[in-house]
């Protein structure tokens, strides 16, 4: 089985396909101002023709259809934008954490990342991959041809998410090395101080970037579903802590929510698309609900 | 604090185990990996700390509970009374019930008896099988332990109200003696009072106190059975004037009354039995009642024919102690007793004869008869010469009196013994005349209390000390007020070598006797040491004293007529009796039977035969209140007596005990007070095995159980949400 066929089921190309990924500030920018628009290769794509009614602008009317059926026909356009999109993936121990779960965090996130990346090829929106640890891993530069899904998906195949994670500093170094105002799709669990990550993510948003924040968790992580007297072990730094687990849930999941609560506060603040996900939903409704969502936004 | 099973204390020990597992095995905690530790590492501190004291109240939850187990297995017992005996011994039981007559005191339809009875049946109840049971009374018959516990039941149920109990610390000395005796069992003593202060008087007490320090093993339970608030009227002891009337005599009686917690004035009512067993009501009156709740009822009658009389003086109304209600009286109506005086010279005889039988109230000599109370006469005296004295039929007489006699001849002295020894009595009164000579020898000296020595001239007074002979007890009420030394003895008979079954009744002052008495067969011979018929002043002589003197000699009369009674015979005998005292009768020569019947007020009559020759019937059978006839000889028959018994004057004395300064003055770690039948049940639980724990144990182990069960769930099974 190849790597496209593993992450990219038929059933999930199905639920998405009808669906689109729009940058909303990139296209936003356009709808402004055609003739100032300070990028280049925009196209306007025709869609339909619908009859003209009063109050449409005449400057829509479409001339030749007039010439052939003496009617008056509007031309409706359809947007489309050069959007390059980079899905960033965190390559730290932590994502490769599963607990009575069929995917790994890491898994889930290859399994969104490709249905995203179906996504904007199917768009041709070029589409490239980041991969980071404590700092950039890998990259493979954005293209928009067909070939692009399989090559990030066999390289995220091959993939082994084991190293220590430092986000803040790799979006640093993210921010610094887009060029570019482009799409960044990034998927974490986050495990790391909120401050620095925010921090690094103010940054990227700063830089003209589109930020969607796929908080991808277990969903032990979420529910802490575990009884009794229990000793964690962090993956990363082997630290272990006992506790009574019974006792303890309540707390911990009201630090979960905390935690959650700060970066749905703090994105929404700067602007980026933040979702929250665990292993246990189904990413291709979850991603379905989300870009439903995010259309309507738009 | 005791423990019945003490051995299953040992199982406190397995609180070793969950120490040991807490210690030891702790439990080891599941490995996981987790990358989220940064949440559970914020709080990580507090969660130790709650997760130290959790295993920690587990630990001493779970220790509790095996210590709780076994604590409560071991069987733990109150043992607050302090009234420890022998663990696990088999038990002896006294069960003492105080069945005297005050104990038919009724309150709530039931008497105290009932009441005691009932208490006591129920604490039979509870005891277990083979105890050994005793049911001690207050009747005189001994006790003992009874077969099995059916037997004491039924001799708790048998039991009878007791008109003459034994002092209440007598029983339950025997009692105690009774339990002391089983060594190996546990000794206890149950005693149903009413707490009534004349039973519990201080030398009750003491005695008990004393029975229990020499029995320390014993334990004594006292079950109040007793009512505060005393509500009676009692009627006190009759009193007659004279148990003996003579014809046209009238029957005085004076009931006491007394009254206590009620307020309405009585009506009390007096009764004569007729000769058909009817009682026939012959007055009634309602007494009126000082503020101290004391009265007097008064009633006279008159008529009476000779015979034996009986009746009863009733209260009206009725109260919760019947008892004391009702008090029996006999009288007896009999002739006057004929006595014979001799004298040389009728003048001889005339002092003794005026004093017998005053002729101020002989109708014959004053022409007319007098009022009903001055009418009675005891004597009807006879004055004979000695010369004329051999032929008369003594027989005739009941007394036959000697005045002042010269040497008689053997005839009239054989005459005079031959009648004293069928009975009769005869007196001697000494003077001038006697000789030593003629009367030291010969049949004389068969009446003569001794040989006769001489004619003492030694100035004297006849001075009786002890006045309770019954030749002198009527003198007993005036003993103090009767001037002796105003009738001074001039002269008077000494006597030598007195015979050995002479007792000599009184002394004169110089302590020389002056009355001598002396059994002769069936009857007696009384020898007075002086004269008593010189007139004041004899020709030639002085007088032998001045008792006769006719200026102030009113001891002279009584005096004359108790000697002449006694001789007789015909003296008053106390007729009305309590209940439980031996009754004597004495029969008169021509009443004496060999058996006769005794009739008792429930209308049983006994069969009795009197020993022969002896002239007292002696009746101890007087438990029953009430009147009791006497006859022998059918229904014309020779013997018609009767007698009453009535009811203990202190039954009436209800006051009660203070309970607490009684409990107090008996050693406290002996004796406990109930006031009910619980208190009894609690007493004997504790006393016996002690107040067990065990029931509210086990639910504080079910508690803790529970909590435990609960929180061991809360920390280690918590709902996944």
């Amino acid at each position: 089985m190849t790597a496209v066929e593993k992450y990219l089921k038929p059933e999930v190309i199905r639920q998405i396909s009808r669906l689109d990924l729009r940058a909303q500030f990139i296209v936003k920018g356009f709808l402004q101002g055609l003739h100032a628009s300070p990028l280049q290769g925009f196209s306007v794509e025709f869609s339909e023709h619908r009859k003209y009614a009063p109050g449409d602008n005449p400057d829509d009317i479409d001339w030749l259809v007039y010439a052939k059926t003496d009617k008056y026909y509007i031309k409706k356009f359809e947007a489309e934008t050069n959007l390059t999109g980079y899905l960033v993936m965190d390559l730290s121990a932590s994502m490769a954490y599963s607990y009575e779960q069929e995917l790994t965090k890491f898994e889930y996130s290859i399994c969104l990342a490709a249905a995203l990346c179906y996504l904007m090829i199917h768009q041709n929106d070029p589409v490239g991959l980041i991969t980071f640890g404590e700092k950039i891993a890998d990259c493979l530069a954005p293209k928009s041809k067909r070939a692009q899904i399989g090559n990030i998906l066999s390289l995220l195949a091959k993939l082994e998410p084991r190293e220590k994670t430092n986000i803040g500093n790799s979006l640093n170094q993210l921010a610094a090395m887009l060029k570019h105002s482009s799409l960044v799709m990034l998927f974490s669990d986050l495990l790391a101080e909120p401050e620095e990550v925010i921090a690094s993510l103010r940054r990227l948003r700063h830089g003209g970037h589109d930020v969607i924040l796929f908080h991808v968790l277990d969903q032990a992580e979420v529910s802490f579903p575990f009884e009794g007297l229990v000793e964690l072990e962090d993956p990363e730094t082997s630290e272990t802590i006992e506790v009574d687990a019974d006792a303890y849930r309540s707390e911990y999941l009201e630090e979960i929510d905390q935690f959650r609560t700060l970066y749905v506060r703090e994105c929404r603040q700067s602007g980026i698309d933040y979702v929250p996900l665990d292993t246990s939903m189904q990413f291709d409704r979850a991603l379905t609900e989300y870009l439903i969502n995010r259309r309507n936004w738009g | 604090m005791g423990f019945l099973t003490p051995a299953l204390l040992a199982g406190a020990a397995l609180i070793a185990v969950p120490i040991a597992l807490h210690l030891v095995m702790r439990r080891q905690p599941r490995q996981l990996k987790f990358p989220a530790l940064q949440f559970v590492r914020k709080r990580q501190e507090a969660n130790r700390r709650r997760l130290n004291f959790r295993h920690l109240l587990l630990l001493a939850l779970r220790c509790a509970l095996i210590a709780g187990f076994a604590f409560a297995l071991a069987r733990p017992t109150l043992k607050g009374s302090g009234l420890r005996g022998k663990e696990g011994a088999p038990l002896a039981v006294s069960l003492v019930v105080d069945n005297s007559l005050r104990m038919q005191y009724v309150h709530e339809n039931q008497t105290r008896q009932e009441q005691a009875t009932k208490m006591a049946q129920g604490l039979l109840s509870k005891l277990p099988a083979g105890t050994e049971v005793a049911i001690v009374d207050l009747s005189r018959a001994a006790s003992g332990f009874v077969v099995d516990l059916s037997t004491a039941e039924s001799r708790l149920r048998n039991l009878t109200p007791e008109s003459k109990p034994r002092p209440l610390e007598d029983a339950v000395r025997e009692a105690i003696e009774l339990v002391t005796d089983r060594v190996d069992s546990r000794q206890e003593v149950f005693l149903f009072t009413d707490l009534n202060r004349t039973a519990w008087n201080e030398s009750a007490v003491a005695a008990i106190n004393e029975t229990l320090a020499s029995a320390p093993e014993v334990r004594l339970y006292l079950v109040d059975v007793g009512v505060d608030e005393i509500r009676n009227m009692s009627l006190g002891p009759l009193q007659l004037r004279q148990q003996t009337l003579r014809p046209g005599e009238p029957l005085r009686l004076e009931v006491p009354l007394e009254v206590v917690g009620l307020s309405e004035a009585p009506l009390v009512a007096l009764y004569l039995e007729g000769s058909t067993d009817q009682s026939v009501k012959r007055g009634q009156q309602i007494v009126e009642i000082t503020p101290e709740g004391l009265g007097q009822a008064t009633f006279e009658l008159g008529d009476f024919p000779l015979g034996t009389h009986q009746g009863y003086v009733q209260l009206a109304a009725s109260d919760p102690l019947a008892v004391d209600n009702t008090r029996y009286f006999t009288v007896e109506v009999r002739p006057p007793a004929k006595v014979l005086l001799l004298g040389k010279e009728p003048r001889d005889t005339l002092f003794l004869r005026e004093a017998l039988s005053p002729s101020s109230l002989d109708p014959s000599v004053m022409g007319q008869s007098l009022p009903a109370d001055q009418a009675s006469v005891q004597f009807h005296s006879a004055s004979e010469r000695f010369a004329d004295g051999a032929k008369l039929t003594l027989g005739d007489y009941a007394a036959v009196c000697l005045l002042d006699p010269p040497p008689l001849s053997d005839e009239l002295w054989q005459a005079l013994a031959d009648y004293a020894s069928e009975g009769g009595g005869v007196g001697l009164f000494l003077g001038e005349r006697a000789r030593a000579s003629g009367f030291n020898e010969g049949t004389a000296a068969q009446l003569l209390p001794g040989q006769l020595k001489r004619k003492s001239r030694y100035q004297t007074y006849f001075r009786p000390q002890r006045l309770d002979h019954p030749s002198l007890a009527a003198l007993r009420p005036y003993a103090e007020s009767i001037p002796w030394q105003a009738y001074p003895v001039f002269r008077f008979w000494e006597f030598d070598e007195l015979s050995g079954d002479t007792y000599v009744v009184a002394r004169f002052a110089n302590n020389k006797p002056a009355l001598l008495l002396r059994s002769v067969g069936q009857g007696r011979a009384l020898t007075f040491a002086t004269a008593v018929s010189d007139p004041p002043n004899p020709n030639g002589r002085e007088p032998w004293n001045l008792l006769t003197a006719p200026d102030a000699a009113w001891p002279f009369v009584p005096l004359m007529n108790q000697f002449i009674g006694y001789l007789a015979q015909s003296d008053s005998e106390p007729l009305t009796f309590e209940a439980g005292e031996t009754v004597s009768l004495h029969l008169p020569p021509k009443e004496r039977v060999s058996s006769f019947v005794l009739y008792q007020p429930d209308g049983q009559s006994l069969r009795r035969t009197l020993p022969p020759g002896d002239d007292t019937i002696r009746i101890s059978t007087t438990r029953n209140l009430g009147n009791y006839r006497v006859s022998s000889g059918g229904a014309t028959g020779q013997l018609k007596r009767g007698f009453s018994v009535n009811v203990p004057e202190n039954v009436s004395h209800l006051q009660r005990v203070d309970s607490d300064s009684l409990i107090e003055a008996l050693p406290a770690e002996q004796v406990r007070l109930a006031r009910a039948l619980e208190d009894v049940e609690r007493y004997v639980d504790i006393g016996r095995s002690g107040q067990e724990m065990f029931p509210w144990l086990i639910t504080l182990v079910a508690l803790v159980w529970g909590t435990e069960h609960l929180l061991a769930n809360r920390f280690y099974r918590g709902t996944v949400s």
